[in-house]
Order: C-alpha cells, then structure tokens, then sequence
C-alpha cells in the first residue's frame, strides 16, 4: 500500500504543521504544564493558569496564523497557475495591498477595529484590486510579466493610500494602524478563530472544484476547450477566488507578505511537479506561518513583533534567488 | 532641434510656476500681495510674512533639491541599465537610506545631520547592489520586469523591517511618521542648506557620465574604441545615484517615483539624448515634486496630503500604464 507522492507530502507537511502548533501553544515566557496547556488550547477548563494564558491569548493567534497560512497559499495556488507563472501571488499583484487600503479605510471612516467589522472592506478591496490587474494586465491573453508590473503598479497606489491614512490618524493610534503596513498576528481573539475558520470552510472546497479544470487549462486552451473547460471563464473565476481569500487573510491578520509566493513555490518542489498543487501548498503554507507565528512571539520576547517581518526575511531572499535563477522567469 | 527650443523655455516656465505655486500656496490662506511683500517688503512681525519666509521657503529649497536629485537619479539608472523602468525608489534605494536612518534614530539617537547621511548612504548603498545585482545582470525582454520584481522584494524586506522598527518604537515613529511618508517639512537636527549644497554638487558630478554614457550606449566595444572605460563610468552613475538617492531621503524621506516618470517625460518632450536627458530632469523633477506636493496642501485642507503619498498615487497608475504598453514578450 503505497500512496502517490501528493499525498504522501501532505501526510508530512500536516504532521510537521501539527507539531509548530503544539509547540507553540505549550512553550512560552510562562512555564506551563503541557497537559493543562492542551486543554486550556482545546477548549476545556483547567481552573489553572493555561486557561488565560493559553486558552485567551497563545491559542487564538496560533490558530488565526496557521489559518491565515492556509488561505495565503490557496491564493497564491491560484493565481500562479492563472498567470502561469511562479512570481505571481497577491501580495505582488497588489491585491493583498488594495485589501489593507480598504480595511484601513474603513476602519478611518467608521471606527471599528474588529476583523468582522473589516472583512466586508477588505474583501471588496481585494475583489476591485484584482479587477483593475486583469482590466489594465490582460490584452491579448494574459502576458504574465505584464500582469506582474502592473499589479506591483497598482500595489503602489493602494498602499499609498494606506500611507496617507497612517498620517491622517491621531498620534497614539499610529502604531496600532502601522501593523496594517505588515501584517500582525498579535492580540487576536476567538472571532478571529471563527472568523479564519469560516474563511477556509468557505474557500478551500471551491479552490479544490476548481483545481481539477485549472490542471487540464494547464495543458494548453485548446485541449481544455475540448474537454469543456471554458478557459477564460476559469481564470476569472480563479482570480475571483484568491482576491477572495487574499482579502479574508488581510481582514484577520493585515498584509503578511511573500507566504503566498512562497508556500505553493516549496510544495511544488517537494511534490515534483510544475503546475498546480493546491493540498500540499495550503498545508506548507500553515505550517510557514504557524512557524513565523512562534517566532514573532518568543524571539525577542518580551517586545513582540509583527509575524510579517519574518515572512518578509524568509520570502524577500526566496524572489530574489528565483529572479537571479533566469529559468525561474518564465516570460 | 526645433522640439528643444520648446522644451527648454518650458521647462523654466514650469519649474518657475511650481516655485511660485509652492510659496503662494498653503494650508494657510495667504494673499498674493502678502506673500510678494513677504520677500520686497519683510515685516517680522507679521504671522504671514513669517509662514512664507520660515515654513514655505525651507519647503520649496527642500522640493526642488530632493526632485531634481530623485530625477537625475532615475535618468541616470535608465540610462546606464538600458531599463525603462528603474528609479531609484523602486529599486529600493529610497527604501535602504530611510532604513537606515530610523535604525540611527532608534539605537543610537542620531540627532545630528553627518552620521544621518553617512547611515543613508550605506543603506541606499546595499539596497542599491542587491536590486542591481539581481535585476540588472542578464539581457532578454523580461529585463525590465525582473528589475523592477528585484526592487520590489529588496523594498518589501526593508520596509518590512522599517515598520516593525517604528511599531516597536513608538516614540520614534512619531518624530519619523510624516518623514517616512515622504515630506518636504524638513526634520529637526537635519539643516537644509548643507544637503542641497551637496545636492547640487553631486548633479554637477553627475553630468561629467553624459559622454560616457552615451559611448555605452553603443555596446561596450564601441565604448572602449572611442576611449570610454565602461566599467569605470559604471562605477561613476552608480556612486551618483546612490549619493543623490541617499541625500534627497535624508531630506524628504522615501519618495518613490519621481526618478521613473520625470525621465519619460523629459524623453516625450525631446527625445532620448542623455545629455539634455540629464539636465532637463532637473527643473522637470523639482516642477512635479512640487505641484504634487502643492496639490496635497489644497486636497486635503486643513490638513495635507505628504508629497510621497501623492507621487506614489500617480508614478503607480505610470508603472501599470506602461506596463500595458511593455513589448509582449515572446514565451
């Protein structure tokens, strides 16, 4: 009984996830025992101190994080494989920015801070963003450099107008709204859990229906248009989708840089194929950011730091390698 | 010839526009007259002769230096990388001195102004090489692209670094906030007078490349037959730039853009001759970095919109515009 490699990469990618998780929700500045740390994680009562420790604040951004992981790489699955290309992802398209500019738009405008509250503003931020990139990307077919240089172009205005709205607020909320130039993992609560784990209930099927009619659109148009796939009809689709899950990741976390570029990147190299490869890029991708997660939270405890500047230094060396590596532009 | 005749008389005209523009307009409601007796007829006690004299003067020296610095930066990066889309802000030079600086301010308290510029210089410096290392080497048609991917990774990372710095530091943010978003109020412990000296110095250094560059321009071997050392003048525009990029972010903070779009439009006007290239960019740069900061001052009143906010706004809707026009590359 052997299994195909696929899954056998999955099977492994989701122990070493499972293992970041555990870690990070018993090990800390506080020293607890690690049965009570569990439970506290898993919602039962202890009566002992894991149960604030753990259940109210290590265990809602673990989850949040490794969540956020998950949805960071469906999109960015997606989005390489539309433009056929490993440099495309959210966060160089822009649309990750456009997501950040609404949410703090929205949170200038009307004052609520809370995920919920946001995720409508982000959404329809990164669902505009997106539309915008194909509008201004795509003539002729889809030029994946083309694509590329425009998204990072309209990537620059919207967070342009994040940077205004980060002069435009009052002083002592100006650290507060510059998570929202990087992307934080701290203070988050259950209604982010819920909120994260809604996202992925919602998104993944639907990335997973389209996955199958994306391989075969892989092969070439024609191919796909004799088996009855409607190739255009499916790229828009599948931008529609990871803008969506883009915008979900933004709303719960703010802009976490690069794991979207990176996390399909590693699991094509491990699963050995050139296209899509959506299970195994989503569990990397949990487990990249459970693990960045961890480290933005003990590493130069006890100043916290934001999760993004970890996936920026592990991802920003990553693009440069691929872009210095010429095979890795596949124009 | 007849098309630099006209170029040459307008770009006097609209830098001078932009001057006046500057000085005349403000948060402040100043009349013309007042503004005019503020220099023919100064009268220190007059609030509005001293806004015009104090606040507008410093404001416009500090736009036209850092404007006409970051165009003959960007003129002088297309020109020696035969890429039509390098500025020195989207390579991440911009990025790498403001680093920089705020790591100074942060550890060490760097108040006064040599240390500042000496840290700016080393930042843009080491941005500088990665993007060019990476982005610059290997011809092809995806060379425009891969340069501007390589930029935005090397800003990604320092800009990641730059926020969690200032979240960390919210003393420091404060007194960097309206700086980081690219501004033309100058900062305490930094003199104007000084830098824009410098400034000019290092322009004037930079014209002695015109002859050079343009024997590059011919390939290598044709340089070297008409007596031009390549790898020296490499050397030359790179230490230039550099220099220029680091000095006008010291002033005015991380202004993206002004290096890409001034040379296109410098180049509509009259062609692609390095010479006229290079010195047109000077009153070119110092026109639009005012007026789009004389544009945030009445957008936003009473407040005001910071310059870099603004020419990000406008240089990203350029970037995907000419992304659209980039030549489809062969697959």
């Amino acid at each position: 009984m052997t299994l195909a490699r696929p899954a056998r990469v999955s099977l492994v990618l989701a122990a070493i996830t499972l293992a970041a998780v555990v870690v990070a929700l018993t090990y800390g500045q506080t020293a607890l025992p690690w049965w009570d740390s569990l439970q506290s994680a898993t919602g039962f009562t202890t009566d002992s101190p894991a149960d604030f420790i753990v259940g109210q604040l290590r265990a809602p951004r673990t989850y949040t994080a490794t969540l956020v992981g998950a949805l960071l790489a469906c999109s960015g699955a997606l989005l390489q494989s539309v433009a056929r290309n490993p440099l495309a992802s959210p966060d160089i398209l822009g649309v990750t920015q456009g997501a950040a500019a609404a949410a703090v738009a929205s949170m200038w405008a009307f004052g609520n801070t809370s995920s919920l509250a946001l995720a409508p503003a982000a959404i329809a931020g990164a669902l505009l963003t997106s539309a915008l990139i194909v509008g201004v990307g795509w003539s002729r077919g889809i030029q994946p450099m083309r694509l590329i240089v425009a998204g990072i172009g309209i990537g620059f205005v919207a967070s342009s107008v994040t940077t205004y709205l980060l002069t435009a607020v009052p002083e002592h909320l100006a650290p507060q709204a510059y998570l929202w130039t990087i992307g934080s993992t701290n203070a988050r609560v259950w209604e982010h859990v819920t909120l994260a784990a809604i996202a992925v209930a919602v998104t993944v099927p639907l990335a997973l229906w389209l996955e199958r009619k994306l391989r075969v659109v892989e092969m070439g148009d024609d191919l796909a248009a004799g088996l009855g796939v409607r190739p255009v009809r499916l790229r828009l689709a599948a931008i529609a989708l990871g803008a969506l899950a883009a915008g979900l990741a933004a709303a719960l976390t703010g802009p976490i840089g690069f794991v979207a570029l990176v996390a399909p990147a590693i699991a094509r190299r491990l699963v050995r194929t050139e296209g899509i490869a959506l299970v195994p890029s989503i569990i990397t991708g949990a487990a990249l950011t459970a693990v960045a997660d961890l480290a933005a939270r003990e590493l130069f405890s006890p100043t916290q730091v934001p999760i993004g500047l970890f996936t920026a230094a592990i991802g920003a060396p990553y693009l440069l390698y691929l872009l210095h590596r010429a095979k890795g532009i596949r124009s | 010839m007849y098309r630099l005749a006209f170029a040459a008389p307008a770009a006097i005209i609209v830098a001078l526009v932009a001057v006046v523009a500057s000085l005349a307009i403000g948060a402040q409601e100043i009349p013309p007259a007042d503004v005019w007796a503020a220099f023919v007829d100064y009268d220190p006690a007059n609030a509005s002769h001293q806004i015009v004299r104090d606040l507008r003067v410093d404001r416009t020296v500090i736009g036209i230096a850092a404007g006409a610095a970051l165009a003959v930066a960007g003129a002088l990066t297309q020109s020696l990388t035969r890429n039509p889309l390098a500025d020195p802000g989207l390579l991440g030079l911009n990025a790498g001195a403001a680093l920089a600086i705020v790591l100074g301010t942060v550890v060490a308290g760097v108040g006064s102004f040599a240390p500042q510029i000496l840290l700016a210089f080393m930042g843009a410096a080491v941005a500088g090489l990665v993007a060019y290392g990476v982005g610059a080497t290997g011809a092809g048609a995806a060379a425009p692209a891969r340069l501007v991917l390589a930029g935005a990774a090397v800003t990604a990372l320092l800009t990641a670094v730059t926020s969690a710095i200032v979240v960390a530091q919210p003393f420091a943010l404060n007194q960097l906030r309206f700086w980081l978003a690219g501004s033309l109020t100058g900062r305490a412990g930094v003199p104007t007078g000084p830098l824009v000296v410098g400034i000019g110095l290092t322009i004037l250094v930079a014209l002695l490349a015109v002859r050079p560059l343009s024997a590059i321009a011919l390939g290598d071997d044709a340089a070297a037959s008409l007596g031009t050392r390549a790898g020296l003048t490499r050397v030359h525009v790179l230490v230039t730039v550099i220099a220029l990029a680091g000095v006008a972010t010291a002033l005015a903070g991380p202004i993206a853009f002004v290096g890409l779009a001034v040379p296109h439009l410098v180049r509509a006007l009259v062609g692609p001759r390095i010479g006229w290239l290079l010195v047109l960019s000077i009153p070119f740069g110092a026109a639009v970095v005012l007026l789009c900061d004389v544009a945030g001052r009445i957008v936003a009143r009473p407040g005001e919109i910071s310059v870099g906010v603004t020419t990000a706004l406008l240089g990203g809707i350029l970037l995907a515009l000419l992304a659209r026009r980039m030549r489809a590359v062969a697959p």
